[in-house]
């Protein structure tokens, strides 16, 4: 099943399409863990059709874009240091 | 000091509430995802009834208290005060018993303390098995602490700290939170931890007694356990965590330990603020990592919706900080009549009485509140006579606007300390605290001549003999007046 995520930016230039990008994403999936962020290597697409899930974004001070995107994710980066995990 | 009789817990609280028709319980199911905190939101802005919401979508057996000081008559009960008390009454009673001996809590035995009713430890410690509201759409994140305490303990001084700082569920594991570099906990994360890189011990406090939520977010430089102990005219119960040295209260609701990472952070926000927006920016932001939570049966979540007034970031604080203020200027033997801040200024503009019998005495008002712990909080001080009713906006207007000189009353304070949360400072003031404030000194210089230079104030308090008011009072009605004799 497709997922949903989001994302805030400062500036739409940071979804920079055709390249890998580290981006911290939230999920939108309903059910408990909803909201929950995670770090990740994703590549980003304005042709919703490219990837399977897909991508919000919202703004600086939490504005809704209009701007969609699909998005695929390549891994997740865990920063948490180690002996914390 | 004669028996106070507060509700002891939240539970007391909420059912005092509902007795004297202050909260609702709401038993149909509701949303955790926006619509629980709309609802708060809405009761904020109408001064409604706190929404006591009983049953939550897919977290059964949780409930939500919303709203739980944002209005007089709430704090009136919180302190165990009849709920028509008027605001000078529950002032009166707040620096009676904030002037009283420290009351020391007790630490009792966890097979006596609610909180521990379940506990979770480890990877179990999930944040999302509590039912954390998104509170505004747009937040950041989902908000597990917006009504609570912060538990710390200075690594040095050994005293403890109960604060009030907002903190965000990042993930399941991990919180992070907004703790300005001035407040207790920002001191001793910058002044010790942090340089050290070593982890600091926390425990967050969620449905808490009201005076201990009052305490947490009271700048008042007693420790929180013992001021929430003089607060309530009894000893704060405690238990020791799980998983660290630190104390919670026994009675709060839910309890989340861990430790404050010095080497890792994640972002936070941005989040509805109690000016009224959202001003804040996302930033890497102070990071909590989750080592188990414990919470009692049937827990209730408190929630506050911070956004236009009003709500208990504006009502409390206000209270706190003007009641605060008069205390320490009093301390310094300046002659204030009182001190009060309109909620409505979302805790902006201190507006100080005084008796004006030596020049300058506005400008040291200021330096003094400026320079106070209270200080980043608000950026205007507006210092009026004896004669101006304070808690009147009207008569303060009038004096502000009349008397307030614009070359000589207005002082501009530079490079002080702010927060991230004014609306009307730079990007850069704040992200570095930096801040700015003005003093409106409406008071008429002592060196004007009393008799000649002086303007008389034209009303009908202050131009007619006593006898003509009172036969004019006395007579409205036989005039054929129908309005309110005053
Ligand atoms: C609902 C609410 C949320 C608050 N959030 C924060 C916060 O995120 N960060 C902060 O530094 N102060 C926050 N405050 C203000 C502090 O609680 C207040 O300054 C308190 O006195 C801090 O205690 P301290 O003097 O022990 O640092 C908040 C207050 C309220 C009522
Ligand atoms: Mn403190």
């Amino acid at each position: 099943m497709a997922n949903k995520w989001e994302v805030f930016v400062m500036d739409l230039g940071e979804l920079a399409e055709g390249k890998e990008l580290e981006l911290t994403i939230r999920t939108l999936n309903d059910g408990l863990h909803k909201y929950t962020y995670q770090r990740a290597k994703v590549e980003v697409s304005s042709t919703l059709d490219k990837f399977a899930d897909s991508l919000q974004v919202r703004l600086g001070r939490g504005q809704l874009s209009d701007r969609k995107f699909s998005i695929r994710v390549i891994e997740r980066v865990e920063r948490l240091p180690a002996r914390y995990r | 000091m004669g028996k106070i009789s507060a509700p002891r817990n939240n539970r007391e609280f909420i059912e005092a509430c509902v007795k004297s028709g202050d909260a609702v319980r709401i038993k149909q199911e509701v949303d955790w995802d926006n619509e629980a905190g709309a609802i708060v939101r809405r009761c904020c802005e109408l001064g409604e009834a706190a929404p006591f919401m009983e049953s939550i979508k897919d977290y059964p057996g949780f409930s939500y208290f919303g709203a739980p000081l944002s209005t007089y008559r709430r704090m009136a009960i919180s302190l165990g005060m009849d709920p028509n008390s008027t605001l000078p009454q529950i002032g009166a009673e707040y620096l009676k018993r904030t002037n009283s001996e420290p009351v020391a809590p007790v630490v009792i035995d966890k097979r006596d303390a609610p909180c521990k009713e379940n506990i979770l430890l480890g990877a179990d410690a999930d944040l999302c098995k509590l039912p954390v509201p998104l509170v505004h759409d747009g937040d950041g994140g989902r908000y597990v602490g917006t009504w609570h305490a912060v538990i710390t303990k200075h690594p040095v001084r050994g005293d403890v700290n109960w604060g009030m700082y907002r903190q965000m569920m990042w993930d399941s594991r991990t919180m992070s939170g907004a703790v300005f570099p001035f407040s207790d906990l920002g001191k001793a994360l910058t002044e010790y931890y942090l340089p050290r890189g070593e982890g600091c011990p926390f425990a967050t406090a969620i449905g808490l007694s009201p005076l201990a939520a009052m305490a947490a977010c009271a700048p008042s430089p007693i420790p929180e356990p013992e001021l929430t102990g003089m607060l309530s005219g009894e000893p704060v119960r405690l238990v020791k965590c799980e998983t660290n040295d630190l104390e919670v209260p026994a009675d709060a609701e839910i309890i989340i330990e861990g430790m404050i990472l010095p080497d890792y952070k994640v972002e936070e926000g941005p989040f509805g603020e109690y000016t009224g927006y959202r001003t804040s920016p996302r930033d890497f932001r102070v990071t909590f990592r989750v080592d188990a939570i414990t919470y009692r049966n049937n827990a209730t979540m408190t929630i506050s919706n911070m956004g236009v007034p009003q709500d208990e970031g504006q009502l409390l604080r206000s209270f706190s900080l003007g009641l605060e203020l008069e205390k320490l200027l009093k301390s310094q033997g300046i002659p204030v009549t009182g001190v009060y801040m309109h909620p409505r200024s979302t805790h902006h503009m201190m507006i100080v009485g005084v008796k004006p019998t030596y020049a300058g005495i506005a400008m040291q008002i200021a330096q003094l509140a400026f320079g106070s712990k209270l200080g980043p909080w608000f950026h205007m001080v507006m210092v009026v006579d004896d004669q101006t009713d304070i808690f009147n906006w009207d008569e303060v207007y009038h004096a502000f606007c009349t008397r307030c000189n614009p070359e000589r009353g207005i002082h501009v304070f530079k490079n002080t300390t702010g927060t991230a949360l004014y609306p009307h400072a730079t990007p850069h003031d704040r992200k570095y605290s930096i801040g700015s404030q003005v003093l409106f000194d409406c008071l008429w210089p002592v060196d004007w001549d009393k008799t000649n230079d002086v303007p008389t104030l034209v009303s009908f308090k202050n131009v007619y003999p006593k006898d003509i008011q009172e036969k004019v009072v006395n007579n409205w009605a036989d005039y054929g007046f129908r309005g309110a004799k005053k």
